[in-house]
């Protein structure tokens, strides 16, 4: 007997046969290599069971069989959109086992990388979303906006997407010439183009009618499962790594984390996952604003570090708030060459574990507006 | 003799003696490959083209002068895509049979006034018939697909089929109800050339009655961005995501067809038809043969008819697409209220305003 | 329970309110139509890849981005520095006893861009800055072979090795003296 979760009085409480589709590993609608198992009443889902695996490289393995300096690369990989957030977890990781402090123009320049990261995933973000609507206007928008941040990116550390950029006790090399400059310029046409965002889509009634009310995400769900980050923000729990546990000097920042209020429907779903994300684009412009404009002077690294390098026994966890949520790294070393034991606490995992309730008594196609606004990443799930 | 045959007699276009049914048949031949082909491929670049600029890309620009023969040049490349030529007697014969139902509806298009093959006085319902036939005919191809998307677009082409008829169907009574007939004769000469004189503009429940029109008929027939059917981030384009080759070009074309017929009748339902100001009608009469009033004629309706659909893709591009439950739900909930409403409304303009 | 007129009126007013932001949808997506947008200086976002319009060419391109690689072999010392480090083990390094003690006649240098990730490990430690990274991103070929980059000098006929083994003697049993 297939119990209708909503209401009964809804025609599709009609007595009918399931209908059973397999979504993916490659699909449009899911953000990376997996596969849903869906059971389908009419146009209603009854049960979606998640299948990952698809897209592991071994990843916690490699660092082990890589020398210190060799893993930060590899670190790139581990979610190549928000790609210096796993670099900066390992360093911290490393510096707190080795006892580092990291000049404070380093940490500087660290933050700065950081938000402009987290600007390029939650602008990618908006324009996975706008996809899953098929609201292919606003994801160009989007993306030509994002190409604008990748660009200070290149300009900054000479690469796009796989940075390379943070070492074990600084940065490889100061802010380049023209780049405060440019920083400041970007954000703020950002700011005008969150306007122009707002105007094209975010009020738009059809884009209210496909997200608000859909799959909702309670504060307890998102505690009881550990989901951190946007998706637990959007429900309400006021919990920012940068905040709790401040690393890089966040605490010498003076932010506020926005919460999702539940404007246009109930708090936690897809909309206030939506707007979420672009209060955190404006709270990262003005994060970067004050980055640029208190930029300390002093070294970039430690310049004695590099020759000769050791890591001796020891262990330690960290944690950062990525874009996604937080990412934890638990790193053991024996005093070798290489790191003996790396595992990460990637903020995807717990929302994975989240979609099977969340399609559950939506429709067919809920489906891509739902994963796209839990901004999942794959490649860190699997890693 | 018919009345439509009435205006062509004299003239030197056919020879003397030509039956009717000849004349007719060269009159649909003629719209199909000289109006509807070259319109579908001209329409699908200037879709391409808008839609690129309004998205901040280039779009086509690699075939003739700015890209314009770049849907010649897909569809020469979908043609020799083809595997199979034909997969057996019964899908030709119901190709075949399709196709044919569905294009003889272009003997019912009013296209000037010479071009009225069917002008009685239900001969502007006869457009439901066209955009059934191709629901009906989308569905069957969704469903005989075998596969998950195939499925689901069919169904939803056909409750979208089923949820936009009522309010469209509403919406033109209130044309009829100004111009005392559903003749395409009369509906035209219920209006002036001049927008003021238009059906849309004569009454604040007419321009009502018009959006709404438009707008359930792009529920019936699919249109973007209300294409539950086609939907591409979940179902990957649902009905049409099997197709290929020659199947798709002519999937595309159908697909044109209703768009066209749809915002055609649209504009001579409540945009001033193919009426031209009485001077210009004079002076052509005077000057030139009735086949250069015909032409000016049919150009003047092709060009209304190509702006409405662009308006139509405009509005698809800017905004995102709702989902196919809220597709048949905006029918049901608020098209056919709305309908409902400029029909009262229309009936009492009349008797209270114009009396 | 709210009354017939209440309810009229909240729908008409959804009605008028999703009227009008699918309007000023429309009309916030029209000035790029017209090429006029919010504080942008490219007219189109996009751009044909081989046309030569594009504004990003290899000299674009900021000072510090990386690209394919390039070893000066004149100023390399073969010290395998990189071929250490290199994270994907692409740089394969041979090196020869050359004619003099203190040079070394770096035989092989082959770098196997189909595995290089660019993360530009190996010019950091290059301390005699010979491996560079050029700033050119076009590196398609038809075949992965064609991916291998050779910088090294060839190896040498062991009747050569012979020959500078000689030199080298020569030399050494010259400064001894």
């Amino acid at each position: 007997m297939i119990i209708d979760r909503r209401t009964g009085s809804r025609p599709e409480h009609l007595r009918t046969d399931l209908t059973s589709w397999v979504v993916g590993p490659y699909h449009g609608a899911l953000p990376g290599p997996m596969r849903v198992h869906l059971k389908l009443d009419g146009e209603v889902v009854v049960a979606g069971v998640v299948e990952t695996g698809f897209l592991h490289r071994g990843l916690e393995k490699a660092l082990e069989l890589h020398p210190w300096r060799s893993t930060i690369p590899y670190m790139d990989h581990l979610d190549p959109e928000s790609a210096v957030f796993g670099e900066l977890v390992l360093c911290l990781a490393v510096e707190e086992i080795v006892g580092i402090v990291v000049p404070p123009r380093a940490q500087r320049i660290r933050v700065i990388l950081a938000e402009l990261t987290r600007l390029s995933c939650h602008l990618g973000f908006i324009a996975r979303v706008a996809r899953a609507v098929g609201s292919d206007t606003m994801l160009h928008y989007v993306l030509r906006d994002r190409e604008k941040v990748l660009d200070l990116l290149e300009l900054q550390t000479g690469s796009r997407a796989s940075l390379n950029f943070l070492r074990f006790g600084g940065v490889v090399a100061d802010v380049t010439e023209g780049f405060m400059e440019r920083v400041h310029e970007t954000v703020d046409m950002l700011r005008v183009r969150l306007k122009e965002y707002n105007d094209l889509f975010t009020f738009n009634r059809a884009f209210v009618k496909r997200t608000a009310n859909v799959g909702i995400i309670s504060s307890e769900f998102a505690k009881h499962l550990g989901i951190s980050g946007p998706n637990a923000r959007a429900a309400g729990l006021p919990y920012d790594v940068r905040k709790s546990y401040p690393y890089c000097g966040y605490d010498q920042l003076d932010f506020h984390i926005p919460l999702g209020k539940g404007e246009g429907g109930t708090q936690g779903d897809a909309l206030d996952r939506f707007l979420l994300r672009l209060r955190e684009i404006a709270l990262g412009i003005d994060l970067l604003k004050q980055a640029v404009e208190s930029l300390p002077r002093g070294p970039f690294w430690k310049e004695s570090l590099m020759d000769n390098f050791e890591v001796p026994a020891g262990e330690a966890y960290v944690r950062v708030e990525s874009p996604r949520g937080m990412l934890g790294c638990h790193l053991v070393s024996d005093g070798g060459k290489n790191p003996s034991r790396v595992q990460f606490r990637v903020p995807t995992l717990p929302l994975l574990q989240a979609v099977p309730d969340l399609l559950v008594g939506g429709r067919l196609e809920d489906l891509p507006v739902i994963l796209a606004s839990l901004d999942l990443g794959i490649a860190e799930a699997d890693r | 003799m018919k009345p439509w045959m009435s205006a062509w007699d004299g003239l030197d276009v056919f020879p003397a003696g030509t039956p009717e049914w000849a004349v007719a048949a060269s009159i649909v031949g003629f719209v199909y490959f000289f109006v509807i082909m070259p319109g579908a491929g001209f329409m699908a670049f200037l879709d391409r083209k808008i839609s690129a600029d309004l998205q901040a890309r280039i779009g086509p620009n690699r075939v003739g002068l700015a890209g314009l023969f770049q849907p010649l040049a897909d569809l020469l490349k979908l043609l020799q895509k083809e595997k199979r030529i034909v997969s057996g007697w019964r899908e030709a014969f119901w190709l075949g049979l399709h196709t044919m139902a569905l294009y003889s509806t272009v003997a019912v298009l009013p296209l000037g006034s010479m071009f009225l093959l069917v002008d009685t006085d239900m001969s502007a319902f006869m457009l439901f018939w066209a955009a059934l036939i191709l629901a009906l005919g989308t569905m069957l191809m969704g469903l005989n697909q075998g596969s998950i998307p195939g499925w689901f677009g069919g169904i939803r082409v056909a409750s979208q089929a089923l949820a936009g008829a009522f309010p469209a169907m509403i919406g033109m009574i209130c044309v009829g109800l100004r111009a005392g007939s559903f003749r395409w004769s009369a509906v035209a000469a219920a209006q002036g050339s001049s927008p003021l004189h238009w059906t849309v503009f004569s009454d604040p429940f007419q321009f009502i009655a018009f959006f709404v029109f438009l707008a359930s008929g792009m529920v019936l027939l699919g249109i973007s961005p209300l294409d539950g059917g086609l939907s591409v981030p979940d179902i990957h384009g649902g009905v049409s995501s099997h197709l290929y080759g020659r199947r798709l070009s002519l999937f595309r074309l159908g697909r044109f067809y209703g768009f066209f017929l749809w915002s055609e009748i649209a504009v001579v339902l409540f945009m001033g038809a193919w009426n031209l100001p009485l001077f210009v009608t004079d002076a052509i009469r005077n000057y030139s043969t009735p086949v250069a009033l015909e032409a000016v004629e049919l150009l003047v309706l092709l060009v209304k008819t190509g702006l409405v659909m662009l308006g139509v893709t405009w509005v698809a591009r800017a905004n995102p697409r709702i989902r196919a439950d809220q597709i048949t739900d905006m029918a049901w909930k608020v098209l056919s209220p709305l309908s409902l409403m400029a029909l009262i409304g229309t009936t009492v303009w009349m008797i209270w305003v114009n009396h | 329970m709210e009354s017939v007129f209440t309810s009229v009126l909240k729908y008409l007013r959804e009605v008028y309110l999703g009227v009008k932001s699918i309007l000023t949808s429309c009309f916030t997506a029209l000035p790029y139509l017209f090429n006029r947008r919010s504080g942008d200086l490219h007219k189109e976002v996009t751009e044909q890849y081989p046309d030569p319009v594009s504004s990003r060419t290899a000299d674009d391109l900021p000072s510090r981005s990386r690209g394919l690689l390039f070893n000066d072999i004149d100023r390399c010392t073969g010290c395998k520095a990189c071929e250490e480090i290199c994270p994907t083990k692409c740089i394969t390094v041979e090196n020869e006893l050359g004619t003099e003690a203190s040079k070394v006649w770096v035989a092989v240098f082959d770098i196997d861009m189909s595995r290089c990730m660019f993360c530009g490990l190996c010019v950091e430690v290059c301390i005699p800055q010979s491996l560079v990274h050029t700033k050119e991103y076009e590196g398609a070929a038809y075949y992965p072979r064609d991916l291998v980059i050779s910088f090294g000098r060839g190896r040498i006929t062991p009747e050569q090795r012979t020959k500078w083994a000689a030199i080298r003697q020569a030399k050494e049993a010259e400064e001894t003296l």
